[in-house]
């Protein structure tokens, strides 16, 4: 079991035929992903990496049945590349690019909101289910099949997480990364809702950073889960960042500190780590 | 990127926002010559991209043309929270009769704009928003909706603008959220929108920022004469260099030079530093998929912070392939060369090709090797910060 995709998605790369969406399709069909086809407007008839490529997500969707799209392409393109699959039925797009102008993130949010499509990124390494599936860039090294999920905001964290987890033979279910960029296609409370649901997913690890607002909402969700959640917060020691004026002062309230993220989620019962190493020890101590 | 008052009232007027008539000065001559073009009472404002000027002493009026340019050269040997003033605006001073505050933002947690207006503004607005809720009116839409002039009206009302400058008043905040959605605004405010004792509504100050990420498409700021610039404060020299370089970096107070990956790492390898006794000196992130030369840049900067006395590495390739990584260290041994010890681990994609590419080096040049520890993917990242606290101990004392 995993969660968002396993061996018998049909995944399609928007970007197809670019430099790095060629790349890395070729990983991820390396990898064992059902990659099915692409789409780059104006493109459509030629084949890249044996896979068909498409003018619109639409034709692809109608002769490859994707339901999966990780999307390679530059930043201003992404809100109408996403919008696209989601209006397409695809139901998992992965943006992978970073720096995805703000206001064009709350039109793709509200659009999957609409269509019931869940979106991660921008600025994420992607999703991966160990065995099974590897949507974006994540090296295959650091994975293993195995019984913990992790969420992540950062691509490297994601990883440190997997490698810590593989080495000490826990493995993983799906291991998501939920982006760098300020405004995110989904928050941490819905892909642990998500996690939630997964049987074989025995323990959560969320790792969160300084500056976020999606932590926060993680607190909210937690106390009503049965998984347990494991939580590290990047930013304990770094200097505070700026803050948005008076409104974004009196909208997002006081700006937590790393730390005070951390106690807010120990409160709502998730086990907080500090590094790490922290995470088998846990693990261990709840019988998993 | 947060604009100058000035900038941002260049924006108001493009969206019918009132703004009073005003001149830019850059030195107390130019205050003067602008005094002379009112000849009324006027306000000098110290444009410096940061709150708390006017506590600051940030603001003064004058009455006279002489007065104003003494006045002026007080304001720009002033520096406000490391901001030195270099640019004063000069309008003509207004009777306040009452101050709103009108602003929007983006709420991200909940994924909408929020328009926020209070019957109470001024400086201490968010004050207010603590202790009085019940005086903060917000109001959420959603990014493809529009603010209808009915609910314009209604929140005009509620923070008590008069009836009879009640549809401008909504037509200010409608207008408002116009500009904020045609700039990719992540802020605007209005602070305050006064009310003259001649019964004019007028936007006093202007505070707007703008998404960085979104900036390629509003090519007309550079006509507005808005300039592109960082977002934070004064940098260091260092910081400078780094953001020519492309690089986030910032410099910290620690001896330990951090050469992370991305920012993920960036951040929580600054933890693990702490966490084993030791203090970073910098923050520094690569961005995705740097080049060659981007890697040899970041080692740059710690090899000539003097306050480095160990470099501290991390490479988990994604998008950031290790053979890259690899190029750009040998790029820096080569053509810079390294004088502090290293300690760095490096693993994932590519990381055979990085190995190879070291080992090739390293057999051709072992010397060029001598200061640096090189592991893998069996070494945990602890290992790798514990390590580097050690050896910034050692080499301290």
């Amino acid at each position: 079991m995993a969660i968002l995709c396993d061996k018998n998605s049909k995944v399609m790369v928007q970007g197809i035929t670019g430099g790095a969406g060629k790349f890395h399709t070729e990983r991820m069909i390396g990898y064992g992903t059902n990659i099915v086809g692409g789409v780059t407007p104006g493109k459509g008839g030629q084949v890249v990496c044996e896979r068909p490529v498409f003018d619109t997500v639409a034709e692809c969707v109608k002769a490859t049945s994707a339901d999966v799209s990780v999307i390679f392409l530059p930043a201003q393109f992404v809100k109408e590349a996403a919008i696209e699959a989601i209006r397409s039925g695809i139901k998992f797009v992965v943006v992978i690019p970073e720096h995805i102008p703000i206001h064009d993130m709350l039109y793709v949010r509200e659009e999957a909101i609409k269509h019931g499509t869940t979106v991660i990124g921008g600025n994420t390494a992607g999703l991966i289910t160990p065995g099974e599936a590897n949507l974006g860039i994540m090296p295959d090294i650091a994975f293993q099949p195995g019984k913990v999920g992790t969420v992540s905001r950062s691509a490297s964290i994601t990883y440190y997480v997997a490698d810590t987890l593989t080495r000490t033979g826990y493995g993983e279910t799906s291991c998501i990364g939920l982006g760098g960029d300020p405004v995110l296609g989904s928050t941490f409370a819905e892909i642990l809702l998500k996690f939630e649901e997964d049987e074989k997913t025995k323990a959560v690890v969320m790792c969160g950073e300084i500056g976020g607002v999606y932590e926060e909402l993680a607190a909210e969700v937690i106390p009503s889960m049965k998984t347990p959640v494991l939580a590290m917060i990047g930013g304990v020691h770094a200097p505070m960042g700026k803050r948005m004026g008076h409104a974004g002062a009196i909208v997002e309230g006081k700006m937590g500190t790393a730390l005070d993220k951390l106690n807010m989620l120990d409160k709502a019962g998730a086990h907080p780590c500090k590094t790490f190493l922290d995470i088998p020890d846990t693990l261990k101590k709840l019988g998993i | 990127m947060r604009l100058y008052e000035f900038e941002g009232k260049q924006l108001f007027k493009k969206f019918k926002i009132p703004v009073m008539e005003s001149r830019l000065a850059s030195n107390p001559d130019d205050v003067y010559n602008a005094f002379s073009e009112f000849n009324i009472p006027v306000v000098l404002k110290s444009q410096v991209l940061t709150g708390g000027r006017g506590k600051a002493g940030g603001i003064q009026f004058a009455e006279g043309a002489n007065e104003a340019r003494t006045k002026a050269t007080e304001l720009f040997k002033l520096t406000i929270k490391d901001f030195p003033v270099e640019k004063v605006l000069i309008e003509p001073k207004i009777e306040i009769k009452q101050e709103y505050y009108i602003g929007i933002t983006i709420d991200r947690a909940k994924y909408k704009l929020v328009v926020i207006a209070s019957g109470e503004g001024g400086v201490d607005i968010e004050e207010t928003a603590e202790k009085s809720p019940d005086k903060i009116v917000k109001f959420p839409i959603s990014i493809n909706e529009d603010l209808y002039t009915f609910d314009a009206l209604l929140i005009a009302k509620k923070i008590g603008i008069p009836q009879e400058l009640i549809k401008q008043g909504a037509s200010i905040i409608q207008n408002l959220l116009k500009m904020f959605k045609a700039y990719d605004a992540k802020l605007a405010e209005i602070n305050p929108l006064v009310l003259t004792s001649d019964g004019k509504l007028i936007a006093a100050d202007a505070r707007v920022s703008l998404d960085d990420d979104a900036t390629f498409r509003h090519k007309d700021l550079a006509e507005l004469n808005v300039e592109h610039r960082h977002e934070e404060g004064e940098m260091t020299e260092r910081e400078k260099q780094a953001t020519e370089w492309g690089i986030p970096y910032l410099d910290l107070d620690g001896n330990i030079g951090m050469f992370p990956g991305g920012a993920g790492f960036g951040i929580m390898g600054n933890d693990f530093i702490h966490h084993f006794g030791g203090k970073p000196a910098n923050f520094m992130d690569s961005g995705g998929g740097p080049s060659p030369e981007r890697i040899a840049n970041m080692l740059v900067l710690l090899e000539e912070n003097p306050n480095v006395k160990v470099i501290c590495g991390a490479r988990f390739g994604g998008i950031s392939r290790c053979d890259d990584f690899a190029k750009g260290v040998l790029m820096f041994l080569n053509n810079h060369g390294l004088t502090k010890p290293m300690v760095f681990r490096m693993t994932g994609n590519m990381w055979q090709e990085g190995v190879r590419l070291f080992e090739e080096a390293k057999a051709a040049d072992p010397d060029m090797f001598k200061q640096i520890e090189f592991h893998g993917i069996e070494t945990p990242i602890e290992e790798i910060t514990k390590r580097a606290v050690e050896i910034a101990q050692e080499v301290g004392t």
